[in-house]
């Protein structure tokens, strides 16, 4: 035979023929599957700018996620770089120069031996026990397919490496590998093999690219009021990129053991959540093809969809208890290893439910009427947000229209707990020589709590107040100790034209401390655990301020097992506490628990919210202090040791000046 | 949390003085002046209550005016010259450091003091008439007496004034003497000062008028006045109304601070300051019916005993500022508590009147459960940790043995604490079965409180004996035993039964029971009321000149009515000399200590009260094996001074309380906070 007509072998020739009308059948069940994406809104994406980043978002962005877990980063490489490595080449072996190689056939069975001890993981990893964060159903078939593609793959390309030494091996093992070929390939459109394309495309248009150029890419996207739809409320209402998001998911799973009302039992799952969404897409859904873990205490839903069908009702996939549920934490988006933004598409679909149907949970609703007619979600007078300083020197920015600082209260100000963190705040400002003022009664509320409930109407107007009143005053930037406040001025007020530099109290202390102007006593005694507030740390990625703070008061820091960006939700995020959804256990219960099992005596917090949900906890637990009031405390013992020192150098005057105060009329005392 | 924290953490302003919050004590005269002045202890006591959050702490109550309104009688304050200033001033900045405010009533007394002190004049007043509670006869004031007194508020407001007070009431309350010119049941002049309520309101309208024009419009001036004396021939609650309506709207008041009843005799002094017999805050629809005719923020005291109802009172617009006066006397850090979420740790006043009832007697205010109130310069509030920790016993969970064991916790040590009941509290326990003394159980239930919380190693149910503590090898051991009752030295005791056995339950007395009480406190007019409830024919016969003696006057009116009203025989002046068996009955001779006359009642039971004896059986047992054979060094304790056998190897042994010698609840506590704070 010529060199052309003269392949490895004739099984390894079928099998690169195989290969080639797997990919043909594959590429279909893509398109098919892409046609339903075009349902979804058309939003400008640049796609030139995606598929240049491709390679760098999966093999850094997402490899940096799956990563965390060791074990699945090996399996995945092995099975997808064996899979796609073997098939590949095994296709480009059509080329009668490379597939009339030996050696070139050998290169193809390493990489299937690669696929298939990826396979093996994959099984190893689901059998005999599934852990129950994986799905099962076809996910369980999964490792079989694999090992069946690989392991035929790899005797084919074997037997050709050795010039067709075990013929009788290769026919079998060739329909073997059709076998698992073909099974996976079917398994593109509604399978586990659609996260591969979807994921690929997912990257592409990502409808936040800058995750994947450093930026936390958090904020909300505005929502336009004069849309003829606010929010969505069928699948074909998400722009399609999101709709390619909601595909890309492998139901790994991650989500849900990062999810804290899964934890608590309340009906929330991400996982199923996104497997509904993506569901809901095909028409003529239903959600029974899905086999993973349900939602937990789920209410009943008819469990059917469609492009242009209600995602959300009892008639539907998703009952309003579950995105009721969300405490808008993101560790989900944090965990996901295909860069699904969950809670994006959580808000989606409330925005519909509140602007729209006025569907909200019952004691969600109050808050939201006191907002838009109070400015303040408990309806206080606006000038009562200062009453938890009464006695300080709280300075107004009405009274000098500028200052260095402005102090931002939020909302934890009308709280008695919390108002005593503000008061230690207060007091170190003053310590400090800081020049502050507040907006006392022109502070509106910044506005998170109307946009996580989907009051974006509410959020909007607030914002534009908030900005208003902002502009009349000259400052250098604005200090606030609550991460959520925070977050809105800093990363979403910008897109209704609010451009300010937002600082933590905890890094503005922590740069007090640096720079000398305040000066502290170690807190010797006390055991420390700091927790992580999820708009601080997650959604603003700063972790290590507050950490450095505590470090600088001289506190036996300990580290929960879920700290940093991979921190738990204290429950208080995204409304939950108002929309009060019925579970198993309370969220702040689970954390503070989590707190109690470092053997710290004290859990540092560092939001209004945190210090509310974690001093809720009751029964034996560590004590909650915000950093602010840990940081006065040292304050006040370096100054109390100080003063001890001057003390005892002065003790015989003092009994002195005592014994002539009843003769003689006083002296001012200091 | 309590419900409506927020309405009692609102500020209030009052003419541009900013008050924090609405917790305020009311002026009061604790005793704790020297020489007319507010001096050291004065200023440390109120400066404690600005330490622990409070918005507005007043103090001074019936500081005088004028030389004729002697302000020696209640080691009070004189306004009336210029050298009080300096003392003012150092107050202020002392309270101020701390973020309070500070104010001070000023009155003239007229016919509620003695003649026979200080300078000896004569006692003011609109009309001739006696005063029963101080049983003062005074002279009608003249024009001069009149324009003198008007003149001595002007000038005395000006010293407040100079003194950086941020201001100051004047007393229409009490039976002071602006008061007893509007009260009819005192004035009776047919000039432009008497007759109708027009003419008798004049006086304080001058009074105010003159005062105004001494510090200008801006210096807050208030008023304390009743809003109902509650006595047929008095001001109604109508014509209180009228008043505080006529006073306001003239704008001579910034704020008015109302309260209910009189105190001209001891029964309604008792009322006016009501003990744990009255429900909480009995008269706060007083205040809340003047609010509604006056646009100046209203204040108010009379037993709001707990921030809970404070805040009620407040959040329901019955007053602006709820003022916890006695409340802050248990506890000055009540707000600083509630604000810090620390709201169980409120030692909250049960009621006893114990600091009121000292000062009617020519004493100091003291707190019955807290002994650090009224000895800032001595005793800390807040327990500071030691240097050395420590092994301590403390065997006895009464309030001596609770105090001893939460002070030592406090300061860091390892505490053991056995109790051979299996509840703790003593013999407050006991007290608490009679009837209006149910809430002396409080005391004992916030200290146990904070002893479980502090971690204490609590045995109840466990008589310690010496192989018990040893087995703690402490380094100190506090006996708080208690006491047992004494039987006394009467021939034929051994026929009478306790007044503990009547109030535990152990003998339930019927038919004829004779009381004899040889302590005059309040065990034996309690028992005699419990007794004659049940349904005995009680005597209640006492040694001394009259039934429970000792017992304060805001307490002992309350024994009394009670006594009167069930139809208890009170005999005083009369000694137990025997008691002897006659059939199934017994005979008490009795003598009486004036004529020496002996006469004999033949009853079912004889009850005593002879006070108690020391439980001291393990005492004795532990002394010596201890390093100071039991022994305790006053002087240390005195000076603040750790006992002169700390850090010296083997344990030393204290007692306290009762255990020591049979007193009281406040010197039990106060034996265990000196001792112990410097261990």
């Amino acid at each position: 035979m010529t060199p052309i007509m003269n392949p490895a072998t004739p099984a390894a020739f079928c099998l690169s023929l195989v290969i080639l009308s797997l990919a043909g059948l594959a590429l279909a069940l893509m398109a098919r599957r892409a046609r339903l994406w075009c349902a979804g809104r058309p939003v400008p994406v640049e796609w030139a700018r995606g598929l240049r980043a491709l390679p760098k978002r999966y093999l850094v962005d997402v490899h940096h996620v799956v990563g965390r877990d060791p074990y699945a980063a090996r399996m995945h490489a092995l099975a997808a770089g064996g899979l796609l490595g073997g098939s590949g080449l095994a296709l480009l072996a059509l080329i009668p120069a490379l597939g009339g190689a030996r050696l070139y056939w050998a290169l193809i069975a390493l990489a299937f031996a690669g696929a298939l001890a990826g396979g093996v993981m994959v099984g190893r990893r689901r059998y005999p026990a599934r852990p129950a964060r994986l799905s099962g159903g076809r996910f369980q078939i999964l490792p079989l397919l694999l090992t069946f593609y690989a392991a035929g793959g790899f005797l084919v390309a074997f037997d050709a490496a050795l010039g067709g030494a075990l013929p009788a091996l290769a026919w079998p093992a060739l329909a073997l590998a059709i076998a698992g070929g073909l099974g996976l390939v079917l398994q593109i459109d509604r399978g586990p093999m659609r996260h591969a394309f979807a994921g690929a495309a997912h990257l592409v248009v990502h409808p936040r690219p800058g995750r994947f150029e450093g930026e936390r890419a958090t904020a909300l996207a505005p929502l336009d009021l004069d849309a003829p739809r606010l929010g969505v409320a069928t699948p074909a209402d998400f722009a399609f990129n999101r709709l390619v998001g909601f595909d890309a998911c492998i139901q790994c799973g991650r989500c849900e053991t990062a999810c804290p009302a899964f934890a608590a039992g309340q009906p929330l799952n991400p996982k199923r959540l996104i497997q509904d969404l993506a569901a809901a897409l095909q028409p003529n859904a239903t959600n029974a093809t899905y086999k993973g873990s349900p939602y937990p205490n789920a209410r009943a839903v008819a469990g059917i969809g469609g492009p242009d069908l209600p995602l959300v009702g009892a008639g539907a996939m998703i009952h309003p208890d579950t995105l009721w549920s969300c405490t808008t934490c993101r560790a989900c988006v944090e965990e996901c290893p295909m860069m699904i933004e969950h809670v994006d598409a959580i808000i989606d679909l409330r925005r519909h439910q509140t602007l729209e149907l006025g569907a909200l949970p019952a004691k969600a609703s109050p808050p939201l009427m006191e907002l838009r007619y109070a400015d303040e979600p408990g309806g206080r007078a606006l000038a009562a947000r200062t009453d938890f300083a009464a006695g300080l020197t709280l300075p107004l920015i009405l009274a000098t229209g500028r200052a260095d600082v402005l102090l931002w209260l939020g909302e934890g100000a009308y709280e008695l707990r919390y108002g005593r963190t503000l008061r230690a705040l207060v007091t170190l400002l003053q310590m400090a020589g800081v020049d502050f003022a507040v907006l006392g009664p022109e502070e509106r509320d910044c506005g998170d709590l109307a946009r996580r409930l989907g009051d974006e109407a509410t959020f909007q107007r607030l914002a534009a107040e908030n900005i208003a009143t902002l502009a009349r005053y000259s400052f250098s930037r604005i200090l606030t100790a609550d991460p959520h406040a925070l977050h809105a001025l800093r990363n979403e007020y910008r897109a209704f034209g609010g451009a300010y530099e937002v600082i933590h109290h905890t890094a503005f202390l922590d740069g007090l401390l640096a720079g000398g102007r305040l000066t502290v006593g170690a807190l010797h005694e006390a055991r420390v655990t700091y927790h992580d507030p999820c708009y601080l740390g997650r959604y603003n990625g700063e972790i290590d301020a507050p950490r450095r703070l505590l470090d600088r008061l001289g506190l036996a820091r300990l580290e929960m097992e879920r700290a940093g960006k991979r921190s738990m939700c204290c429950g208080g995020g995204g409304g939950a506490p108002v929309s009060d959804i019925e579970g198993e256990r309370r969220i702040p219960d689970i954390r503070m628990a989590q707190a109690a099992a470092t053997g710290a005596g004290i859990v540092a917090v560092a939001c209004p919210q945190c210090s509310a949900m974690l001093d809720g906890v009751t029964g034996e637990r560590p004590e909650v202090h915000d950093i602010a009031e840990l940081v006065l405390m040292a304050v006040e013992a370096g100054s109390a040791k100080a003063a001890r020192k001057d003390a005892a150098g002065k003790d015989v005057a003092g009994k002195d000046a005592a014994r002539k105060d009843a003769a003689r009329p006083p002296e001012p005392v200091a | 949390m309590i419900a409506n924290a927020e309405a009692l953490l609102k500020p209030l302003t009052i003419k541009g003085l900013t008050i924090r919050n609405r917790v305020m004590s009311t002026s009061h005269a604790p005793g704790y002046g020297k020489d007319g002045k507010p001096q050291e202890r004065y200023q440390l006591y109120h400066m404690e209550k600005a330490k622990g959050g409070i918005g507005l702490t007043m103090f001074g109550g019936s500081s005088s005016v004028a030389i004729d309104s002697p302000a020696a009688p209640w080691n009070q304050i004189s306004v009336a010259d210029d050298s009080v200033i300096p003392y003012f001033q150092q107050f202020s900045e002392r309270v101020h450091a701390h973020g309070a405010k500070l104010m001070i009533q000023l009155t003239h007394m007229g016919r509620r003091t003695k003649w026979d002190t200080e300078n000896w004049f004569p006692t003011l007043a609109p009309s001739v008439r006696r005063e029963p509670a101080s049983r003062t006869i005074p002279r009608a004031m003249d024009r001069h007496d009149i324009r003198r007194v008007v003149k001595a508020f002007a000038d005395a407001v000006r010293r407040c004034k100079e003194g950086e007070l941020d201001g100051c009431e004047i007393s229409g309350a009490h039976g002071h003497l602006i008061d007893q010119f509007w009260s009819p049941s005192v004035n009776q002049r047919s000039d432009e000062y008497g007759g109708s309520l027009e003419n008798r309101m004049r006086f304080g309208i001058e009074i105010l008028e003159a005062m105004r024009e001494a510090v200008g419009p801006d210096y807050v001036i208030g008023m304390r006045m009743s809003g109902d004396e509650m006595i047929a021939d008095g001001l109604s609650h109508e014509d209180c109304v009228a008043i505080a309506a006529e006073y306001a709207g003239r704008g001579l008041v910034d704020f008015l601070n109302i309260l209910g009843g009189q105190a001209r005799d001891e029964m309604s002094h008792a009322v006016s300051l009501p003990n744990m017999s009255f429900p909480v805050a009995p008269f706060l629809f007083l205040p809340s019916a003047i609010k509604r005719e006056v646009d100046v923020p209203i204040f108010h005291a009379q037993r709001v005993t707990d921030l809970a109802t404070g805040a009620r009172a407040v959040a329901e617009g019955h007053v602006d500022m709820i003022a916890m006066t006695r409340a802050h006397i248990a506890d000055p850090h009540l707000v600083k508590k509630l604000m810090e979420g620390r709201d169980d740790d409120i030692r909250q006043c049960v009621g006893a009147g114990y600091c009121i009832d000292r000062i009617y007697v020519g004493g100091d205010a003291l707190c019955l459960q807290n002994a650090a109130t009224g000895r800032e310069a001595t005793m800390p509030h807040v327990i500071p940790k030691a240097d050395v920790a420590r092994t301590v016993v403390v065997v006895g969970a009464g309030p001596g043995g609770l105090e001893a064991a939460r002070v030592c916790a406090e300061r860091g040590h390892k505490v053991v604490l056995f109790e051979k009941e299996n509840i703790a509290g003593g013999q407050v326990n006991i007290a608490a079965k009679a009837t209006w003394r149910e809430a002396l159980s409080g005391i004992p239930r916030w200290l146990f409180a904070q002893v479980a919380k502090k971690g204490v190693d609590i045995r109840l149910g466990r008589e310690a004996t010496p192989a018990d503590v040893l087995a703690e090898n402490p380094d100190v051991v506090i006996m708080a035993t208690g006491g047992r009752p004494n039987p006394g030295p009467v021939k034929g005791h051994e026929h009478a039964v306790s007044t503990w056995d009547v109030l535990a339950g152990k003998v339930e007395p019927t038919g004829s029971v004779l009381v004899y009480d040889e302590i005059g406190g309040h065990n034996a007019a309690s028992t005699a009321e419990v007794l004659a409830k049940r349904g005995c024919l009680v005597e209640l016969a006492t040694h001394d000149l009259q039934i429970a003696q000792e017992v304060g006057t805001t307490n002992k009116p309350v024994h009394l009515r009670e006594l009167y009203k069930l139809g208890t025989v009170l005999t005083p002046n009369m000694e137990l000399i025997e008691i002897y068996p006659e059939g199934n009955r017994l005979v008490a001779a009795l003598r009486n200590t004036m004529t020496e006359a002996e006469e004999e009642r033949v009853i079912d039971r004889v009850v005593v009260d002879h006070g108690t004896l020391p439980v001291d059986g393990l005492f004795e047992a532990l002394r010596g094996q201890s390093v100071n054979d039991g022994e305790t060094d006053l002087d240390a304790m005195v000076d603040g001074r750790p006992q002169r056998w700390t850090g010296q190897p083997g344990f030393a042994l204290y007692r306290v309380g009762d255990a020591w010698t049979g007193r009281n609840i406040h010197a039990a506590l106060y034996d265990a906070l000196r001792l112990c704070k410097d261990l």
